[in-house]
């Protein structure tokens, strides 16, 4: 079978992203066989990074491992990930919708003549064209876009899809195509990078889970339950208006009419009533957990689930619990 | 610097969602088009770029339907921009943003462009790939999610940072480039009244659209989510247990538990 999709990874630290992974998943659905899926992985980690694609059921990896790439621009990367593209003859270029592959599927649709959409959080296929289904307008409503083909670059809404079953392989490990990538795209150079700092979490509107802290925390020396719990799921931090306002946390961290819009997979609201004017900021969340003493405050009428009580007591095991969940 | 701003209108963040009747998209009866959130801040970043660099010019561009569009090239002009041009394009074609680039380049292309800045996405379709396209048509390198832009005159080079799920990146590159920005780390300035006015007077240059080529990204439907019914209630004994089926039912039932 002729390989029909390409994903391109992402690594970090010499280790494939989640997105990556996932991306691999919805890849193998689309393809039938695991033949038909090929991944590229770039940069002087690619070869070593390349083993562990096995346990997502990878069979073939293409690497190029120039080591300029590390710190070059994702238009270099994308002369190399069209080239792919053209000599394996695929319809079909997956990636993660991160930051990088966000960049990635506009700059490669634009080389490799193809149409594109991003952040999908459903794909399918019909014939040499593919049906996608995304978040617009901030989560408050859902389209469904038609990519005619015959060449489609799509990223994919992290967290939007699960992991692969392991099935393990010993992908097969060749040099991706050699192409000549213009000196003027290798002219800008990463010089650093600040790791988040740890606690701080993603950026909240880029988050798949946040958990935000209001009123009912009573004292800024408390908001520390509403960070561990984050720091626990791996989600963003937030905060109601009364917060900001009382300058327990910087205004960067509100939700809210006159704060930032959210609408992650997960939204934890503690000791939040529900303003409208915080109400506005995330109702359009997927799932909307609240904890709260007051049972009548309206923050459970848009919650998906909800529980009463205190969130001193409340908070603290739920970390704990998440922890265990999560075996860390 | 010849500095190029692409901006966008897209609904007022206000707006009421309403689906057109024929179920393909935003109803745009009654709806306010207001220049971009992020592509403010790009505009904002040209003009402080400008007031840096001396002998900066900035050129507002965008591609899409009348009448909005020239709205948000008044309101930009009002702002301080030196010069407007608007590729007139119908609404569906302004949807497809691969389609948007290959226009955008195109009218880039005829004017001097040292670098190119827009909005990481626009609030209504939020695609973020205008720019990204628009790199690859120009021939020039791109940048996502960029905070933190300046020019150093010594070196002439831009050196900024990029937000990413790994961390802050440190940037530099020469110019030409295209710039997205991540988000509002400046404050935009608001026009003033009599800025507001001259800009209705003020030019603004018309320049045909391409016919579009190659495939193309066609939005199918438009849909708004079910009113939500009401929170299921935890009921428990301990904070142990409500947490333990807080968590199974985010892990079992919602399916989000990371």
């Amino acid at each position: 079978m002729s390989p029909t999709v390409l994903v391109v990874g992402e690594l970090h630290e010499g280790h494939a992203l989640p997105s990556t992974v996932e991306t691999i998943g919805v890849a193998r659905t689309l393809a039938g066989t695991p033949a038909e899926v090929v991944v590229l992985l770039v940069g002087s980690h690619a070869r070593s990074a390349a083993p562990e694609l096995g346990n997502a059921g990878v069979s073939r990896v293409l690497v190029d491992e120039d080591a300029r790439l590390d710190t070059a621009p994702v238009a270099a990367i994308a002369v190399v990930a069209a080239a792919a593209a053209q000599s394996l003859e695929v319809d079909l270029v997956l990636v993660g919708g991160t930051a990088f592959g966000r960049d990635l599927t506009g700059r490669l649709a634009a080389r490799w003549n193809a149409t594109a959409a991003s952040g999908a959080t459903e794909i399918q296929r019909d014939g040499s064209a593919f049906r996608v289904r995304r978040p617009v307008f901030g989560g408050r409503a859902t389209e469904t876009v038609r990519l005619s083909g015959p060449r489609s670059v799509v990223s994919l809404r992290p967290h939007a899809f699960q992991p692969p079953p392991a099935s393990p392989t010993n992908p097969a490990v060749e040099p991706a195509p050699k192409v000549e990538i213009p000196a003027g795209l290798l002219a800008p150079r990463r010089t650093g990078i600040e790791p988040v700092a740890s606690g701080l979490g993603p950026s909240l509107t880029d988050a798949s889970i946040v958990v935000s802290g209001g009123r009912g925390l009573r004292a800024p020396e408390n908001f520390h339950l509403v960070e561990e719990l984050a720091t626990a799921l791996g989600a963003a931090v937030g905060a109601s208006r009364a917060v900001t306002d009382a300058g327990w946390r910087p205004t960067s961290l509100q939700v809210g009419q006159t704060g930032r819009a959210v609408s992650p997979q997960l939204y934890i609201a503690v000791g939040i009533s529900g303003a409208i004017q915080h109400l506005v900021g995330m109702v359009s969340s997927r799932v909307i957990v609240a904890i709260n003493s007051d049972g009548s405050a309206p923050i459970f009428k848009v919650a998906d689930y909800g529980i009463v009580g205190d969130l001193f007591q409340i908070v603290p095991a739920l970390t704990q619990e998440v922890r265990r969940a999560r075996g860390t | 610097m010849e500095i190029v701003v692409c901006v966008k209108p897209v609904p007022e963040a206000e707006t009421r969602l309403r689906v057109r009747p024929d179920g393909k998209g935003l109803d745009p009866e009654g709806v306010k088009f207001v220049l971009a959130g992020y592509d403010e801040s790009a505009l904002e970043q040209a003009l402080l770029l400008k007031e840096a660099v001396a002998g900066s010019r900035v050129h507002a561009i965008a591609c899409g339907p009348a009448p909005r569009s020239e709205e948000v090239l008044r309101a930009s002009i009002a702002l301080g921009a030196d010069q407007a041009t608007w590729v007139e394009a119908a609404a569906e074609t302004a949807d497809d943003p691969i389609a948007v680039a290959r226009t955008l380049a195109g009218a880039i292309r005829a004017v001097p462009h040292d670098l190119v800045l827009s909005g990481k996405q626009a609030g209504d379709h939020e695609e973020g790939l205008v720019g990204a396209a628009l790199g690859e048509f120009l021939g020039v390198p791109d940048f996502g999610a960029v905070l933190d832009l300046r020019f150093d005159p010594g070196s002439a080079r831009l050196r900024f940072r990029r937000a990413t799920e790994s961390g802050q990146e440190l940037w530099e590159s020469p110019l030409p480039c295209v710039v997205a920005l991540q988000q509002a780390w400046n404050d935009p300035r608001t026009a003033k009244l009599p800025a507001i006015l001259k800009s209705r007077k003020a030019p603004i240059a018309r320049v045909p659209p391409i016919a579009p080529e190659g495939a193309q990204a066609v939005t199918e439907r438009f849909e708004l989510p079910a009113p939500r019914s009401g929170a299921k209630m935890i009921e428990f004994q301990t904070p142990e247990e409500a947490a333990q089926k807080l968590v199974r039912l985010l892990r079992e039932e919602a399916k989000v538990f990371p």
